[in-house]
């Protein structure tokens, strides 16, 4: 009987019962995509805050200190440390090794050159990868300079590695030097008895524009330095720092240390970068870490709360649809409650027709939203395809709060109705 | 029998049926405080957000050529040409010697106006204003020197003995350097300043505006925009900015439908009201006329509360997230007025089609 009533109900009141569901069916695609949007909104900023470059820089420990003024080294050390290329690989295995998007090993040498034009002059030259796979691996992470450096624009082609011989060398010229010295793409420079071949001119709005960027395994042959690197930039995901993480993690208890050093904090990355490579000094650079944090927690927050007035105006919005649609049916109640119904069964009827009007519109309105994120999602973030659609966390939480709301709604007019003696309701109508 | 105006009608409807017209409101509250929160938010979003983006630090440099100073006047140029807005520092680069005799990068500059510019420095405290010899060794320059409180430099035979306020961290070129106040550095080594760094606020055309007001203030000298900032801080901006619009597109329709279907649920439940108008000789336009301006009504009573609500909201969430107030916008309002008289219009209209194929008797006889 219970159950004919509950089907019945659904089958002849269809206007009533889209009514209800379309609301509900709204709420929850916009409660959805504005959460999905809202998970995800930390990883696609910082995405697009990788524009600013590397955020942890490593140098050898044992290094002469710098004397650069506006990036324009005056008195080049000579006999300094150095970092070991072949370490490198190594940061493949520290803890957050999978939060490593980008490395950028250089090694700054003098090279004496002659230009096409026939002059001999001294030019400052930066060892660099271009496309260079860390590990054999086939998996391995393939990065170098152009990857981290998104503002740099070049016209031409970067360097082949792999075409670097001891006779020849490919190499890409800075902007402006490529305009004192009136270089082309498709030039070829002599220095040091290397045939360099221009293949293309960089533009990066500092100092590297004065110079010329070779691979790093040429530069190293140059300088006769094998193996070595003088700074390396590395780009990596981070958690924004909080007070835990500018904590000295050699003053924490093992338990505390052992937190430190499970959070993608820059700090703790730092800190296993400085483990797993001998000899080097690994520092965050604040500029840009410090930043990314603040910008990152204002936009995500700005979508929670977003996200949370969305939240409130479709449980508004759901509540007074679904008490509107209880109140219309108060003849319906008076009628069975004359035929003996119990309220106890009639408040079971209606919180069931609520319950599965909810969880049906609420499954629908998660899939409607959560397409509706994805496509958002990838029109304004342009290149994350990756991104999965459907979150399964979100279905329970989404579907809890369609009943939660539904029911929530229905109650009073439901208490209102069942209150009122049933010959008042069925008189006013008559 | 007493004349039953028109107005009177009106008032009738909406204070007999209390209960109806209280939730028809507080729908219509909801959808105008829901439109007037995300509207202000929206129309301060751009300021917020380059605001946040300061923390980056100079957006220009501007560098003197290697062969003269800057023109004594050029700070002054800078700020007038840059706007009130902009952070200004100024910056004097020497080489001199530690007490090592390792050569080290002393930078003269305004520990005031840098602590405001580059706000990302790590200084256990910053120098005394009042100390001219205060200065700020960075981490690695700071290993190079013996004396680490009082740091003795020579520069080209002068001394000097400057009082470390504490190590600077960055993790940048500022780490090999010292610090000290430019009127020292200026009359220790007699070098002028050579680099003023701007920020300034907003997105890539008005850096490049400003860059085109330095450049005439400050012709023959190299005013350069640090590229990778102007261009991600607009990137980034536009996008949280396309964000906002498709949230609150989303929010505002979803919010529409369901007050919608609210509404119209109502006015369709008050079939026999409009059957017995019918039979007593109202004629259609009458009672369309009837609908509709009790809906106008509640949709205007909606917008009232519904704006003093939603900029509450947007003042809340504003100061949560930015840490900064959002004023009301009075200019959001003609929007929030026309999307809940749009509302009320269709709820009230709706029906009525639905009610005009209706007989009048059919309807009152229960059929």
């Amino acid at each position: 009987m219970f159950f004919r009533l509950l089907m019945e109900s659904f089958r002849r009141q269809r206007r009533r019962k889209m009514l209800a569901g379309i609301a509900i069916l709204l709420g929850t695609t916009a409660v959805t995509a504005m959460l999905a949007l809202a998970t995800t909104i930390g990883d696609r900023i910082h995405k697009e805050l990788a524009v600013y470059g590397a955020n942890i820089v490593v140098t050898p420990k044992a290094a002469n200190l710098d004397v650069k003024i506006g990036g324009v080294d005056i008195r080049p050390t000579i006999g300094n440390a150095y970092l070991h290329e072949s370490d490198l690989k190594k940061l493949h295995t520290i803890f957050w090794a999978n939060n490593i998007t980008g490395i950028s090993p250089q090694l700054p040498v003098q090279l004496d050159i002659k230009t096409p034009s026939g002059d001999d002059t001294t030019v400052s030259a930066l060892g660099l990868w271009f496309h260079h796979a860390l590990t054999n691996d086939p998996g391995s992470l393939v990065t170098g300079a152009p990857a981290l450096h998104s503002w740099w624009k070049l016209t031409g082609a970067w360097p082949q590695e792999a075409d670097s011989t001891a006779g020849g060398t490919d190499v890409v010229a800075g902007s402006s030097l490529a305009s004192t010295l009136n270089l082309k793409t498709g030039d070829t420079l002599t220095a040091n008895g290397r045939m360099l071949h221009v293949t293309g001119i960089v533009s990066t709005g500092d100092a590297t524009d004065k110079q010329i960027l070779l691979p790093l395994s040429a530069a190293q042959s140059i300088a006769n330095l094998p193996d070595a690197v003088s700074r390396v930039e590395v780009s990596a995901r981070t958690k924004p720092e909080d007070a835990f993480a500018r904590k000295d993690p050699d003053t924490l208890s093992p338990q505390q240390h052992e937190i430190w050093y499970c959070r993608p904090y820059a700090n703790s990355i730092a800190y296993q970068i400085r483990e797993a490579v001998p000899g080097a000094q690994a520092e965050q650079v604040r500029r840009v870490e410090q930043s990314e944090g603040t910008v990152l927690q204002r936009i995500s927050g700005l979508m929670w709360l977003v996200s949370l007035a969305a939240l409130l105006a479709a449980g508004f919005a759901v509540s007074a649809a679904m008490a509107t649609a209880v109140l219309e049916r108060r003849t319906e109640i008076g009628l069975m409650r004359s035929l003996g119904a119990s309220k106890g069964s009639i408040a079971l009827l209606f919180y069931s027709e609520t319950g599965l009007l909810a969880v049906l519109s609420g499954a629908l309105g998660y899939l409607l939203g959560s397409g509706l994120a994805a496509w958002l999602g990838a029109r304004i973030f342009s290149g994350d395809g990756s991104a999965a659609v459907l979150n399964p966390v979100l279905l329970p939480v989404i579907i809890a709060l369609a009943l939660i709301v539904a029911i929530a709604g229905s109650t009073p007019s439901i208490r209102a109705a069942l209150a009122v003696n049933p010959s008042t309701i069925l008189r006013e109508d008559a | 029998m007493p004349h039953l105006s028109f107005t009177g009608m009106l008032r009738r409807s909406l204070v007999h049926r209390r209960a109806r017209s209280l939730s028809a409101l507080v729908a219509m509250t909801v959808s105008a405080a829901i439109a007037t929160a995300l509207l202000t938010l929206y129309a301060d979003l751009n300021t917020k957000l380059h605001k946040e983006f300061r923390s980056f630090g100079a957006n220009v440099v501007i560098t003197a050529p290697a062969s003269k100073p800057l023109p004594p006047d050029a700070l002054l140029r800078v700020h007038q040409a840059a706007g009130k807005d902009a952070l200004i520092a100024e910056f004097g680069y020497a080489v001199a010697t530690t007490d090592r005799g390792t050569s080290v990068v002393v930078a003269g500059t305004d520990f005031a106006a840098v602590r405001k510019l580059d706000s990302w420095w790590q200084v256990p405290s910053w120098p005394n204003p009042d100390d001219a010899n205060a200065a700020l060794p960075g981490q690695r320059a700071a290993n190079f020197i013996s004396d680490k409180t009082n740091l003795k430099l020579t520069f080209s035979g002068h001394p000097i003995t400057l009082h470390s306020a504490g190590e600077l961290r960055t993790g940048g070129d500022e780490d090999s350097r010292i610090y000290l106040p430019l009127d020292t550095f200026t009359q220790w080594t007699g070098v002028q300043p050579s680099v003023i760094e701007v920020q300034i606020p907003g997105g890539a055309n008005t850096v490049e505006a400003a860059i085109a007001r330095l450049r005439t203030a400050l012709p023959e000298i190299q005013v350069q925009p640090v590229r990778e900032l102007v261009e991600g801080e607009s990137r980034i901006v536009d996008r949280t900015h396309a964000l906002m619009y498709g949230a609150v597109l989303l929010i505002a329709l979803t919010v529409a439908v369901s007050v919608l279907a609210t509404l119209s649920a109502s006015v369709l439940e008050r079939r026999r009201d409009f059957a017995l108008m019918k039979a007593l000789g109202g004629s259609q336009t009458q009672l369309m006329a009837l609908f509709l301006l009790e809906a106008l009504a509640l949709a205007l009573a909606g917008v009232v509360l519904g704006f003093i609500i939603g900029s509450a909201a947007a003042w809340v969430i504003s100061e949560t997230n930015f840490h900064t107030a959002t004023l009301p916008h009075p200019s959001v309002l003609p929007l929030v007025v026309l999307l809940n008289i749009v509302i009320a219009a269709i709820a009230a209209l709706f029906p009525v089609r639905v009610l005009r194929g209706l007989q009048p008797a059919a309807l009152l006889k229960g059929e």
